[in-house]
């Protein structure tokens, strides 16, 4: 008798988590476009950052670490609102493009810090090595420093990109509808707290843990000869 | 002359690197640069190549005029290799790799090409077996020898060497020397910073002792060595071949 309500109350339980997942499912999708079209933009924007803070020019130095300092020191969700309500109005941009703007933008400023820090950490030995072989400025960094920058630089980004991924809920309060939007959705049509939020965290933690996987790849493929602990 | 330098000067805030240097040195000449830590032998070396940028003074390499602009920067490194103390191989690439890439950036020659040229290269200087090899897979010794064979891959008329042995182990640096030796002995212009005094006794035709950032005494090599005139190239002379 006890073992019976046991049973229904499972599987009563796991018919509202099933209804949960069933209404998430179509937002899903847009939580990942935002978070690719935005960190992908994010590491053009970030990799050119980087390397105008690196600039001999002093001109250019100084508007990169400007544009780091104030990006970083405005929270994300201040960001989004001010490109969405202000300068959105003006550009006439979308939810989505706002959003994506807006974690570009934000990422890119970190992103930027990451990659000069990558950059200067390979020896200058390098770079004399390569010029003194008749290597343009270009060249040098395409095919000795940047390979070799890879190796630093990518576990701190895939860190970021995890977390942009998190960060991309935000843009929820603008009302683009991916997965935390719908969660609200959902919790205001059919007022269980608990179990809508504990799917949308087991969603968020399963793409995060995906990316893990990814992240730990990418780390062997770019592992250069002779760093490391030995093995 | 291959290279001349005239009154070419060099500071770092305070420091004077260079201080208004002048030699010059012929097609197929090897010649020894020593003197103390500081005096601006390597500074010296880098301004040759436009990797410093010297306050003053003129550089003139084969013919061509060092100067501000980046196609004669680029002239200049296309006829001067260069060897570091620390080697300075690419870590990421294999010693094919290494060898490879210059020549297919630089020399825009194809895959196959630069490829047949490098082992013949590896060959030369006794590593073919290694050429599958990563840097850090290889001794000290072995690492220069692929580093001098990365620089004659692009062709050079001339040959820096700054302090090539100074970062082996005894027992590697004959291998080291025995390539350059080869090299000397086919007639490449060489100018070489070294304190192997036998190396300089047998290969090279001059010594240029530098301190403080100047050129203090030069001249034939058994010259300088059994008779130095300068009392700082004596009390130098007599640290380095006690
Ligand atoms: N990039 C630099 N910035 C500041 N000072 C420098 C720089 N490079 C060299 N110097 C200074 O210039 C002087 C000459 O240095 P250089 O490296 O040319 O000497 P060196 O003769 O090669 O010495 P060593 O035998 O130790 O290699 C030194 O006092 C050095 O500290
Ligand atoms: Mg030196």
């Amino acid at each position: 008798m006890f073992l019976r309500e046991i049973i229904n109350w499972i599987s009563f339980q796991l018919h509202i988590l099933k209804n949960i997942l069933i209404f998430l499912a179509p937002a899903i999708p847009m939580t990942i476009k935002l978070t690719l079209v935005a960190f992908a933009l994010a590491l053009i924007l970030g990799l050119l950052i980087g390397l105008a803070r690196l600039s001999q020019r002093g001109l250019i130095k100084a508007l990169s670490k400007i544009y780091v300092d104030v990006l970083r020191g405005i929270p994300l969700l201040v960001q989004i609102f001010f490109i969405y309500f202000g300068l959105g109005k003006i550009l006439n941009l979308d939810r989505f493009l706002a959003g994506v703007i807006a974690i570009a933008v934000c990422y890119s400023a970190y992103l930027a810090e990451i990659i000069r820090a990558g950059i200067q950490a390979i020896h200058k030995g390098q770079y004399q090595a390569a010029l003194s072989l008749g290597m343009t400025p270009y060249q040098t960094m395409r095919y000795v420093i940047l390979p070799q920058s890879l190796r630093i630089i990518v576990p701190p980004v895939a860190n970021e990109f995890i977390a942009s991924l998190k960060d991309s809920s935000l843009v929820s309060i603008i009302g683009l509808r991916e997965l935390t939007r719908a969660g609200r959705e959902y919790y205001s049509q059919y007022f269980v707290d608990f179990q809508t939020w504990l799917v949308v965290g087991i969603i968020y933690l399963v793409m995060t843990l995906s990316l893990s996987r990814l992240v730990a790849h990418l780390e062997k493929k770019y592992k250069v000869h002779g760093y490391g602990i030995p093995h | 002359m291959i290279i001349q330098t005239k009154e070419i000067s060099k500071r770092f805030g305070e420091i004077i690197a260079l201080d208004a240097v002048n030699f010059e040195i012929e097609a197929g000449e090897v010649v020894v640069i020593i003197g103390p830590s500081g005096s601006g032998k390597s500074t010296l070396l880098r301004c040759l190549n436009g990797l410093e940028k010297t306050d003053s003074g003129e550089i003139v390499i084969d013919g061509i005029k060092l100067d501000k602009d980046k196609s004669s920067i680029h002239k200049v490194r296309e006829e001067l290799g260069m060897v570091f103390q620390e080697f300075n191989l690419f870590p990421h690439l294999s010693v094919l790799g290494n060898l490879c890439l210059a020549q297919e950036a630089v020399r825009k020659r194809s895959k196959p090409d630069s490829e047949k040229i490098s082992l013949e290269l590896l060959k030369k200087v006794g590593l073919l077996d290694k050429k599958n090899s990563f840097p850090n897979q290889l001794s000290g010794g072995q690492q220069q020898r692929v580093a001098i064979a990365r620089a004659l891959a692009m062709n050079p008329r001339i040959m820096l060497f700054d302090e090539p042995t100074s970062a082996l182990d005894p027992e590697m640096i004959g291998e080291v020397l025995e390539v350059m030796k080869n090299l000397a002995k086919e007639g490449m212009t060489m100018l070489v910073v070294t304190h192997e005094i036998g190396f300089a006794r047998e290969v090279a035709k001059r010594i240029i002792f530098m301190d403080q950032g100047k050129i203090i005494e030069e001249g034939k090599t058994e010259d300088i060595l059994n008779s130095p005139q300068n009392p700082r190239t004596i009390a130098f002379l007599s640290k380095v071949l006690k």
